[in-house]
């Protein structure tokens, strides 16, 4: 019973999309459920994921978090899977200027590529950091670029009965899927018996991904910066280095601050050419095609 | 005590930068200009008429380099046609309303500054109004459109709309002053604005101080008496990396020092006056530098 508290005791409806449907009679929930007991940190749900998308180089539908724990013999090593949430009340759909992220009615938070602009205001909304936006160059002219872009829970496979590739490669089925509204679903099962917990519950977004034996350093915000290794700092500062994104306000740790306002400044000037040959080719299909 | 360290982790980028608080600090200039603009046509104070149309036409020029920012920042540039078009346009959207009023307040502030032209003082008034409520509310958007991230702890506080108007008030004003400094090297001595009104409006701009000092001082008392992600939000963001933006170019340059130019006697000195209006012009844009990339750094790490 202590699951309680992750429903939101006062249902929210955010605009235009569809109302929240956690618990309501006649509807699909589709929800994840991650036993941390049995995740062993082997990133095949990362690499099911990339592959089943092609994502490119620098961003993550889905990531293993790690944290390491404790002293030299008594050591400890926790893993957290994560993914866009869901979310039943989810923000990035309420901000969204022009409904190109919307919540279908089975539960999956979707992103339409042809309604995408590319404000990244979803990105800024998400608590969870599951959005990105693709690069501009990408191995196919044909794949969507610089629009956002995020975890779908896989519903083109959930349609066909199958579950999301990341459950499906799971060595430890670690992860589980299914519908949450259906009291035999093996999900509902488990977030009825099980001690669940979710990201971030006190943002009443209601996340659908629910961790079962989560460590709360692991889920902590604070500590994911505070308690990071120098490894880290280093790794961190050569990706923002060398993942150039287009107009990203990345701040490279131990450079000064305006210095890097300035930077991003010219990151931006630099964006003209290929936004420039965009617009003009969009102009040329509107005129002559 | 029991190590705890992250090893591994997804990195992930900020998602707004320099252009948009670039973009923060114009609008809020061009509504404040437009503020004083409307003090001798809308509020019928008449030695402020001859401010008008310099103080107008600052707000008019602010506000046309803000389409092509924010246009270009779009990773799609051509679909921002998309945020005018019904059945895209989504109104629970924050940008979607602030896309409406960044459309007509240019519009509204050009049909006012004709009218200022045509010496007409009823259509003036009318049109000044509708374009002060404009000028505020597009302003007022741009603290709205950080705030409505509850996951974003530094920007989501009720106070983001005010701490925006304040520092688009003293901006506006700074700006505006130099504005006009400049203005009268360049005109015969008849067409020159008189010295005591930029004393005035730095006298405006020293009670905008005050206020913003106490929001932010507000602000602070949040942060600091607040949950574990403000707390870090306050010592880690803006005491360490954001330090210089929010300590020393808003705080110490933008606001302490034109405070105590403006409340001494060497505010009757022209130069100081013109050196505080152009210190808190300066000093706005720390604040928005830290309220726009500040409060999603830490998420970054997450």
């Amino acid at each position: 019973m202590g699951n309680q508290e992750i429903q939101p005791k006062i249902p929210r409806s955010y605009g235009l999309q569809t109302p929240g449907s956690k618990g309501v009679a006649g509807k699909k929930r589709y929800a994840m459920v991650i036993d941390l007991r049995k995740c062993i940190g082997c990133m095949s749900c990362s690499i099911a994921c990339k592959t089943e998308y092609g994502l490119p180089l620098g961003v993550w539908r889905t990531w293993v978090k790690v944290v390491d724990k404790g002293k030299y013999p008594n050591t400890k090593r926790v893993f957290m899977p994560r993914l866009c949430n869901h979310c039943d009340y989810p923000v990035c759909v309420r901000n969204c200027p022009t409904q190109a992220t919307y919540k279908h009615e089975d539960g999956f938070v979707l992103q339409r590529y042809n309604r995408c602009i590319g404000c990244r205001t979803c990105m800024v909304a998400c608590p969870y950091n599951a959005r990105h936006l693709l690069p501009e160059k990408r191995t196919d002219d044909n794949l969507p670029r610089m629009v956002v872009d995020k975890c779908t829970f896989c519903i083109h496979r959930v349609k066909k009965g199958l579950v999301p590739s990341c459950v499906q490669a799971c060595v430890g089925g670690a992860r589980l899927f299914g519908d949450v509204n259906d009291p035999n679903s093996e999900v509902a099962k488990l977030v009825a018996t099980e001690t669940v917990t979710v990201l971030k519950p006190e943002l009443g977004t209601s996340p659908s991904v629910y961790y079962i034996g989560a460590d709360w350093e692991i889920m902590d915000e604070p500590h994911s910066y505070t308690n990071r290794t120098d490894q880290m700092v280093d790794e961190f500062n050569d990706f923002k280095r060398n993942h150039k994104g287009d107009a990203f306000a990345d701040i490279i740790e131990g450079e000064p601050l305006m210095s890097e306002v300035g930077k991003n400044w010219m990151g931006f000037l630099r964006t003209i050419p290929h936004k420039a040959k965009e617009t003009l080719h969009a102009f040329k299909i509107f005129l002559f095609d | 005590m029991e190590e705890s360290v992250v090893t591994y982790n997804a990195f992930h980028h900020v998602a707004w930068g320099t252009t948009i608080s670039v973009y923060f600090w114009l609008v809020g200039a061009s509504a404040g200009s437009f503020v004083i603009s409307s003090f001798g046509w809308v509020f019928g104070l008449k030695r402020y008429k001859p401010l008008a149309m310099t103080a107008s036409a600052t707000a008019i020029v602010m506000l046309l380099i803000v389409p092509i920012l924010l246009t270009w920042d779009l990773g799609k540039p051509v679909r921002f046609i998309y945020l005018l078009i019904p059945g895209y346009w989504h109104s629970t959207g924050p940008m979607a309303w602030g896309t409406l009023l960044i459309c007509t307040y240019p519009m509204s502030m050009m049909v006012y500054s004709y009218f200022v032209i045509k010496n007409d003082p009823t259509f003036a008034r009318i049109t000044g109004i509708v374009a002060i409520v404009l000028a505020l509310s597009t302003h007022w958007y741009t603290g709205v459109v950080m705030e409505l991230n509850p996951g974003r702890f530094l920007n989501h506080t009720a106070l983001a709309p005010l701490l925006f108007l304040t520092g688009a008030f003293i901006s506006g004003i700074g700006l505006m002053n130099v504005v006009v400094w400049v203005r009268n090297f360049f005109l015969p001595e008849e067409k020159k604005i008189d010295w005591a009104l930029i004393h005035e409006m730095a006298q405006f701009m020293m009670y905008g101080i005050v206020f913003d000092i106490f929001l932010l001082y507000l602000d602070f008392m949040q942060t600091t008496y607040g949950n574990q992600n403000e707390v870090m939000g306050h010592d880690v963001v803006l005491m360490q990396v954001f330090r210089f933006p929010y300590l020393w170019l808003e705080l110490v340059i933008g606001l302490i020092i034109p405070l105590i130019l403006l409340t001494t006697p060497l505010k009757r000195s022209k130069s100081v006056a013109i050196l505080a209006s152009l210190l808190v012009a300066v000093g706005v844009y720390g604040m928005r530098v830290w309220w726009v990339m500040g409060g999603q750094y830490l998420q970054s790490f997450y």
